[in-house]
This record gives structure tokens, sequence and C-alpha cells, in this order.
């Protein structure tokens, strides 16, 4: 059950996903309206879904990489329509809808029915360390698309030259607004996400240090500490601080897919 | 229904005809009245704008609308006709909805039209000279105008230097209140740049001017401060917008300058409108973070940008009107009572002679004389069937329920207007 659910989810994701194409193709907001009642509609059934899962399994599906996958998904649309509802942007949805169409489409590609969760994972840790990291990343994501927003808005201001986008945007101030307070509740999550994993981790292996996420994930942590040391000393904003929100969000890419490339103890 | 439009705009005749034909608004509800009070003349709208008077009958005949204004404004038909024009049914319809969707305009997609048209309907109900058929006409060019508005970009950007200021200021802040504006110099454009900033919602003003009178004169204007020239730099501090007109020779604000205030604002934003010819600000100020510097020419720029996208997006305002005017054509005609009749006799009579056609050939063996038995019976059903509902048509053939009951006859029959 909770997969057909969550397979629907991913055919009315797939409708924002196309209102992302289309917008982008046609620089012009095409099918927003549709797109956000599928979106939302979307949201619901994926939440039923993971609800299901769990009561199925008797605990917070996070263990299987599909679960992850389904989970980050979720909680990005949660994210959005959050946002939306405070800040009316409907072109943040043009980053978006796409995330959590792959987020999910890769869900549905990776999914396995058997409920076992591997021997590493049982530990209480694991429903603590996980929505934190998640959580923050999914906040990070809406730093990294509003400061692009505010890369394409100020290269138009700058240029004098207005195009559709630039009518279509949201103003610099709120941009730089949705930026950097997706940072402040992104920032704290992803603090608590690693002190977790530290002590989870020394209470499993009695070392952690020498494992490729976390090396990237304390990078990632650096940047985007310099971002709000700067912001509060100096005032920090525009363009140099765009950059490095890209520069943070990237840290977060890099860290959230390296386990599985460069190996480690994050490999199950 | 059938409509005449007569009338003049900025296209057509020069201000002068124009401001002898206009109607003061005190005289409207008169001439409505002597307009409606005229043979063949059955409901009317008079709108009259400082761009152009229009006058909207349900009349057969537009020389009547002609006869009436150079009657009321006693002026000879020789010396206006060339500047009026004149539109029937469908033309008129059209002209009404590009009117009202603001196509028509000197500064097309200007947003006052609607509103113009809007108060010109409301007199002509109040003075009770518009009918169903103008109210139909009417509600439906609302209509259209809103959809034009919403569906096409022709109202969406700024077609002036004060506009393209204030819009170019929100999209720097965002919302504009507890924002600073600070005028250097005292030009007539720098005051409405300003003017319309503060409508716009920016709370605070400041002032100054080589001549310190001037700026305490201006500062009154806008409820705001005067601040010596010599340290204006001082105050700019506070200033998140900045707009210089000085007839100063040299730059007055430089790179330098601008860099050390925005360091100083702890980079919070500014936009510098620099309107002097020669210019006051350095144009090496746009290329720091956080400053946003716009001179005449780069306002001009987005004005000419927005005119082009206006212009684009007429043509597709354009589409929805022919499509728009079609429809509603096809509407009013299905509203009318003789039509209605022929259509619903025609379509009934079709549905007889189909029926014996389809049946041909059971009835192969009756005897003539029983085949024109057959066709007499039917005959006199089918008007036994339609007696009533076309002598009730008839009865209510000139009053204004007479379109709704010929909607409801054609929705029962299921008769399509041809």
């Amino acid at each position: 059950m909770h997969v057909v659910l969550l397979r629907l989810a991913l055919g009315l994701y797939s409708l924002g996903f196309a209102h992302s194409v289309l917008t982008a193709l046609k620089k012009k907001q095409t099918l927003f309206g549709p797109a956000l009642a599928a979106m939302s509609v979307g949201f619901a059934l994926h939440v039923a879904s993971i609800a299901i899962r769990a009561v199925d399994v008797h605990y917070l599906p996070l263990t299987q990489r599909y679960e992850g996958f389904s989970f980050f998904g979720a909680l990005a649309t949660l994210g959005f329509l959050i946002a939306y509802a405070k800040y009316r942007i409907a072109p943040l949805s043009v980053f978006a809808f796409p995330l959590i169409f792959v987020m999910t489409f890769v869900a549905n590609l990776f999914y396995d029915p058997s409920a076992s969760i591997p021997p590493v994972l049982r530990s209480n840790w694991l429903y603590i360390h996980t929505p934190l990291v998640f959580l923050g990343y999914a906040a990070l994501f809406f730093a990294f698309a509003a400061a692009i927003m505010y890369l394409i808005q100020e290269r138009a201001l700058k240029s004098k030259h207005p195009t559709r986008f630039y009518n279509w945007l949201p103003s610099l101030d709120i941009c730089d607004d949705l930026a950097y307070k997706s940072l402040a509740i992104g920032f704290p999550l992803i603090t608590l996400g690693i002190i977790t994993g530290a002590l989870w981790a020394q209470a499993v292996w009695g070392v952690w240090a020498r494992d490729a996420k976390v090396l990237f994930s304390f990078l990632t942590w650096l940047v985007y500490m310099l971002l709000i040391f700067y912001r509060l000393i100096a005032g920090w904003r525009g363009r140099k601080a765009a950059y490095l929100y890209i520069v943070g969000f990237i840290g977060v890419l890099v860290t959230f897919l390296s386990a599985n490339y460069f190996g480690g103890l994050h490999t199950f | 229904m059938q409509l005449a439009l007569v009338g003049l705009n900025h296209k057509t005749a020069p201000v002068e005809i124009r401001e002898r034909l206009a109607f003061s608004s005190d005289a409207l509800r008169s001439a409505l009245a002597s307009l409606v009070g005229r043979e063949q003349v059955n409901e009317a709208i008079i709108l009259s704008t400082c761009n152009r008077v229009e006058v909207v009958a349900e009349s057969s005949d537009d020389r009547l609308i002609r006869e009436f204004l150079c009657e009321f404004h006693q002026i000879p038909h020789d010396s206006i006709s060339k500047h009026l024009y004149s539109f029937r049914n469908v033309d008129a319809i059209r002209h009404v909805f590009r009117v009202t969707a603001s196509l028509d305009s000197m500064v097309v997609g200007e947003p006052q039209i609607l509103g113009q048209v809007k108060e010109a309907y409301r007199i002509a109900a109040d003075a009770g000279t518009v009918g169903m058929h103008l109210t139909a006409l009417m509600n439906r060019a609302f209509a259209v105008a809103k959809r034009v508005r919403s569906e096409t970009g022709i109202s969406q950007s700024a077609v002036s230097v004060s506009y393209a200021a204030v819009e170019l200021a929100r999209k720097i802040f965002g919302d504009l209140s507890g924002k600073t504006v600070m005028i250097i110099g005292a030009s007539k454009m720098g005051e409405l740049a300003a003017k319309h900033l503060r409508r716009a919602g920016v709370s605070s003003v400041l002032v100054t001017n080589r001549t310190f009178e001037r700026a305490v004169e201006l500062a009154q204007v806008f409820e705001g401060a005067a601040v010596p020239f010599e340290h204006f730099a001082d105050h700019m501090l506070g200033a998140d917008i900045v707009i210089t007109s000085t007839g100063a020779p040299h730059f007055i604000i430089g790179k330098n300058l601008a860099e050390q205030i925005i360091h100083r604002r702890k980079n919070r934003p500014m936009f510098f409108i620099d309107i002097a010819v020669p210019r006051d600000i350095d144009p090496g100020v746009n290329e720091i973070d956080n400053a946003f510097l716009y001179d005449i020419d780069d306002l001009q720029q987005v004005i000419d940008t927005n005119l082009k996208e206006r212009l684009k997006e007429s043509m597709r305002a354009e589409e929805i009107i022919d499509h728009e005017v079609e429809s509603f054509c096809l509407k009013m005609k299905g509203r009318e009572v003789v039509p209605t009749i022929i259509e619903l006799r025609d379509s009934l009579e079709k549905l007889r002679r189909d029926e014996i056609e389809r049946n041909r050939r059971h009835l192969k063996n009756l005897s003539p004389e029983q085949q024109a038995a057959l066709d007499q019976i039917t005959k006199a059903i089918v008007n036994k069937i339609l007696h009533s509902p076309i002598e009730q048509l008839k009865q209510v053939a000139h009053d204004p329920q007479g379109a709704d009951l010929a909607d409801l006859i054609r929705k029962i029959f299921n008769i399509k207007p041809q």
C-alpha cells in the first residue's frame, strides 16, 4: 500500500517537474496553479505512504536507502509549502519541484521490500541523527535556491536590461531574507546532526574521524559558519554571500553522495 | 440588438477639438437624457475623458448620435466630421472592448481607463439610460478587460521615469516602508520621482541643495528634513535611495565615497538614481556589491524595453478581443426573439422530415393519398407544439424579458445560434 501511495505521489510530483522545465524553457511561468495543487496532494499521499510504512515495520522508516530518499523528498515538499505560504514566491518552485521529483524518483528506483534493519544502524541514535541532518539539508537547499534567485535578479538589475525573469523573480530583499532565514534554521540542525553523529560513532566504533562523509560534512559546516560569522560581524550579504551559499550547498551535495563513492563508515 | 458608436480620441482629434466635445460631469446627466429622449435611441452611455469622447447607444443609426453631439455642443457638423469615427454592431462591440481593455489608450495598457469606463457606465445607470443590451455589453467589456490584464503583460511594466524608479526600488528593497530617500539638488524630475516613491510607501525624505532655503522649501512639501549641502555625505548613511539632480559639472558622489558609505551601512543595499546631465555620480558605483546605480539613460532604456514588451503583449490582447467579440455576438444573437422563432420553426420542421425519411422503408406501401395525409398530420402536430412557445415569444418580443425567454427556449429545444 505504501508503495502505491509513493508512486502516486511521484506521478503528481512529475507535474511539478513539468512546470519547472516548461517555465525555464519558455522563460515564463507555466502551469504553476495545477502544479502547486498536484504537489500539495502528492505531499499528502507521500506522508500517508511514510506513515503506513512506519506502522508496518514499527519504526521510523529511515534505514533503507529508498526510505531515506523518500523521507528527504517529503521534507523538501514540506519546506517548499511552508516557504510558499510565507513568502508567496512562485519562482522557488522551479528549484524545489525538480529536487522533490528526483528524490522521490530515486526512492522508487531503489525500492526494496525487505524490512530488515542493517545491524550497524540498530540504535536509537538513528532517529535523532538522521532526521536532524535531513531537515538541515532541506533548509540549506532553500538557502541555495534563494541565493541563485538573488544572483539572477542582481545581474538583471546591474545590467539594466530587464528581462521577463526580472519581473517574475522576487525582490533582492526577499531572496536575501529567505536565504538567511533558511540558513538560520538549517545551520543549528546540521550542527546538532554532526554532534549526534559524533556521539553515535563514539558509542559504536569508538573512533569516527576516518570517514569521507564526516570530513566533508565538517568542511561544509565551516563554510556555513563563516557565512553566519560575517553576516553578524560585517552585515555580509549580496553577491559574495550568495556565492558562499552556493559553495556551502555544493558541500552538502558532496557530503550526501560521498559515502557511496569514497567509501567509509557511512556505506551500508 | 443594434449598436451604434460615435467618438473621437487623441489619435483622430487635437486637444482643441477634444475639449470642445468633452462633457463635464454635471452636463452628462442632461446629455444622456436628451440623447435617449430621441426617436430610435433606446439606451446610451457617454464616456468623456481628456483623451477621448465616446458615445455608444442602442440604436440603428449612428447619424442620430452625430446630430446629438453637434446640437449639444452647438458645433457645425462639417467642422468636426473628419475627427469623428462611427462604428456599428460588431465593430462597435470591438471598439468598446478595446477601449475598456486599454488597447486604444495613448499609453497602451494604462490602468485608469477601466475605472473611467466603469464610472461612465455607473452615471448612465443612475440616469436610467442603460437597459439590458448595454448592461450585457459593458459587463462583458469589464470581464474582457480583466482577462486581458491577467493573461497578457500589457499593464505590467512601468513606462515613465518616475514609475520605472519606483519599480526598480521595489525589486531591490521589496517593501518600501521604513525606507528613506535622499534628494540631492532640486529639479522638477527629482521631485516627481521622490513624490512617486513617497506614494509607494517610502517613509522619510531628506533634502539637500546648494541653496539651503530651497532645500527647506522642498523638505516641507514631503514633510521631510533639510540637511546642509556641505554635510550631505554624513546624512547619506541613513538613505536607502539617493536621487541626484544637481547642476554640478563634476561627479559629486565618487566610487570611493559610495564604497565607504556602503561599508559603514554594514552592506545594507543602496539605490542611486542619477537624473542629472552632466551626471552627478561616478558610473563605477554600479560595480560595488549592494549598490545599484541608474542614470537617466538607463531609466530610459528600461522604459523602452517595457514599451516593446507592451507592444508584443498587445498583439496577444488583440487576439483575446477577437475571440471575445465573436463569442459575445453569438451570445447576443441567441437572445434575440425573431431569429429564435425562425430557427425554432426550421429546427422542428427538419426533425419532422428526418423522421419521415428515416421511416421511408415502412411507409412505401402507403398510397399517395395516405402519404399526403401523413405529411399533413405530422405538420399539424409540429405546429400545435410550437404554437404556445411562439406566441409567448411574440408577446415579449419588445420586453427586456424577451431575451431571457429566447435563451430558455433555445436551451429547451437545443437550438444553437447560427
